[in-house]
């Protein structure tokens, strides 16, 4: 289910697939090989109390690469399919809840979480702050290298689980979720959207400046009491690099920045991203990690109901 | 969108119930038997020029231990004023390293069922809002309310920290609980609630459909025939019920977008604020994302702490 190109088109005389990308590629091949060889094991059940009289909501349980057992919220409106599929990729926190969004009345809303996140949690349980440093010592213990095989499964699971028969799918994100999308998106071509709000910038050299606050400033601390680790740190966590993979978003991409954010996604990486992506409606706010807050709620919203084919009230 | 004419006519059915006082001293008194057993974990890895950061760990209700992040300033040895942060519904708690730099301490808690607060009260998220809300004395936020109590008590057990200049603030549950810790301990100065959550439970389930409180509407479906008693229940923890019984300064922002936490419903609770109050509105804003909002919390609390000298004497 791989994707097509995931990195910039080569100019020509130009060399520019550098060793960042090729590092990248490989590690991208690495998670394939893995979910390819893990049976997802889906595990989905009616969740009663928390279903709505226009949908279902359903607790489903699969396995992702590692053996990590992993949760996500499911809801399903009444009514024959096939219906648009909104999977909304988990952000930087412990917490992935069954978030309202008026779409449910008509669309398949799946709420994927990574592991470390509550209910995803039996080998390894995150920590806030913590997440973005856990076991950055290699790649092999990375913590969250393991969150953007989550993020493929959970795309994967969602066409192969059986309560609901589902067409176009639209990804969406804030924060880390934002670059699980993007990164998602390149890998699976099936995607038809991606709403990505304040996409982190871990990858990204600008990451690793000093004086960011949290999540991003997580690297600081480490690098402060690790420095010798700085150049290693950089190398290992380019590969997940939003730059890298952003060519290989062939779908139409809504995407948000604060002007002011100093911890998430900083307007030089976005303005870079959004550069770098090949179709990017790309919206700049007088904020900081909030982005645009309600006004680009309202945006993302009508735009996300276009590409889906629905109709929001 | 909700307009000022809105916010001004809406009237809460929500009433407070006779033994409101006597509850919640009882609660008190509970807590005062339990030993606080406070203790500091320094985290290096935390920590900064401006900030030493501590892990930290006390005792609240039901002798559950509670996590927070302690943020000490590292110029000068005190005595420091302090904020007490209090933390939204399902986020982590906020480490505040940033006030170091300005002398001020913070305590930022993870009350129950927050990680790492978690290991003995686990309800999860959706969950808390329903836990135990058949019986008050069984329900989640007694103990949520309690860990905000004894955040208090934490400061006042620490030599570094100036008694007599204790704050707090907080925003969507964090705001809910400002209002409500602000009630229960006059040690209290001066407080900032945002976006405030728990405020007028029956009309807030009703007005919008969005988590958490469509969490009680859940169980209501579920279970109609115990919605009374919910009701009931919710009524010791309504925060309109502890706004009267506010004596320090305070403020409430409001955006009026909210669709979390319905603006007449903040509204409601600043119109009963016992003390001098102050409302900030804000027009075109969501839940917990009007922009201005953290520069002007900052702002407020710099002035009623006085930043300029925070190792002044106590007058």
């Amino acid at each position: 289910m791989a994707g097509g190109p995931h990195w910039r088109e080569q100019p020509a005389g130009g060399d520019t697939v550098t060793a960042a990308q090729q590092r990248s590629e490989a590690f991208w091949e690495r998670i394939e090989a893995q979910l390819a060889e893990t049976d997802p094991d889906i595990a989905i059940d009616r969740d009663a109390f928390y279903s709505q009289p226009e949908w279902d909501v359903f607790q489903m349980r699969y396995t992702s690469a590692g053996g990590h057992r992993l949760f996500a919220w499911l809801s399903v409106p009444h009514g024959d399919g096939p219906f648009p599929a909104l999977i909304r990729m988990p952000d930087y926190a412990s917490v992935h809840d069954i978030i309202y969004t008026p779409l449910r009345h008509q669309a398949v809303v799946m709420n994927a979480t990574h592991r470390g996140q509550r209910n995803s949690d039996e080998q390894v349980r995150a920590s806030y702050p913590g997440l973005l440093t856990d076991g950055i010592e290699s790649s092999d213990t990375y913590t969250l290298f393991g969150a953007y095989a989550d993020a493929l499964r959970a795309m994967d699971v969602l066409t192969m689980q059986s309560v609901a028969t589902v067409g176009t799918v639209a990804l969406m994100g804030a924060g880390l979720g934002a670059s699980l999308a993007l990164a998602a998106a390149a890998r699976r071509p099936h995607i038809s959207a991606v709403a990505a709000d304040t996409p982190l910038a871990l990858g990204h050299p600008t990451a690793l400046e000093p004086g960011l606050g949290y999540p991003l400033g997580e690297l600081a601390d480490y690098l402060r009491m690790y420095p010798e680790t700085r150049d290693a740190v950089e190398e290992r966590l380019s590969v997940v690099n939003p730059l890298n993979t952003a060519s290989g978003v062939r779908c139409p991409v809504l995407m948000s920045a604060g002007r002011f954010d100093r911890s998430v996604c900083p307007l030089d990486f976005a303005e870079e991203l959004a550069g770098a992506l090949t179709e990017c409606d790309f919206r700049v706010y007088d904020g900081a990690a909030e982005g645009g807050g309600h006004l680009h709620g309202q945006v993302r919203g009508a735009w996300l109901a276009a590409r889906l084919g629905l109709e929001i009230s | 969108m909700a307009t000022q004419a809105d916010l001004e006519t809406f009237v809460t059915q929500v009433t407070c119930p006779d033994d409101f006082d006597r509850f919640w001293q009882e609660v008190r008194s509970e807590l005062d038997g339990i030993p606080l057993e406070a203790t500091c974990e320094a985290d290096t890895l935390r920590s900064t020029d401006t900030a030493t950061v501590y892990q930290a760990r006390y005792r609240s209700l039901g002798g559950l231990e509670i996590f927070a992040w302690y943020a000490v300033p590292t110029q000068g040895t005190g005595p420091f004023p302090a904020i007490l942060h209090l933390p939204g519904y399902k986020s982590e708690p906020a480490l505040r390293r940033d006030w170091g730099a300005k002398g001020v301490a913070v305590l930022s808690v993870a009350v129950r069922g927050k990680l790492p607060s978690s290991g003995d009260f686990n309800p999860g998220y959706p969950g808390l809002l329903t836990t135990g809300v058949e019986d008050r004395d069984a329900y989640s936020y007694k103990g949520v309310i309690s860990d905000c109590v004894r955040g208090v008590d934490f400061l006042l057990s620490r030599t570094e920290i100036d008694r007599d200049r204790i704050y707090c603030c907080g925003s969507s549950q964090g705001g809910g609980l400002t209002l409500i810790t602000s009630a229960l301990r006059p040690e209290i100065k001066a407080g900032v609630a945002g976006y405030p959550f728990l405020c007028c439970f029956p009309e807030s389930m009703r007005m919008l459909r969005s988590y958490p409180y469509d969490e009680l509407s859940c169980y209501q479906r579920a279970h109609p025939e115990r919605t009374e008693q919910m009701l009931e229940t919710l009524r010791y923890f309504d925060a309109v019920n502890f706004a009267p019984r506010i004596e320090c300064p305070m403020v409430v922002g409001i955006a009026m977008e909210d669709e979390v936490c319905p603006p007449e419903t903040s509204y409601a609770a600043y119109r009963l604020l016992g003390g001098e109050r102050e409302l900030w509105l804000f027009p075109e804003s969501g839940h917990g994302n009007a922009h201005e909002y953290p520069a002007r919390e900052r702002s407020w609390l710099e002035d009623r702490i006085g930043v300029s000298n925070p190792q002044a004497a106590t007058p």
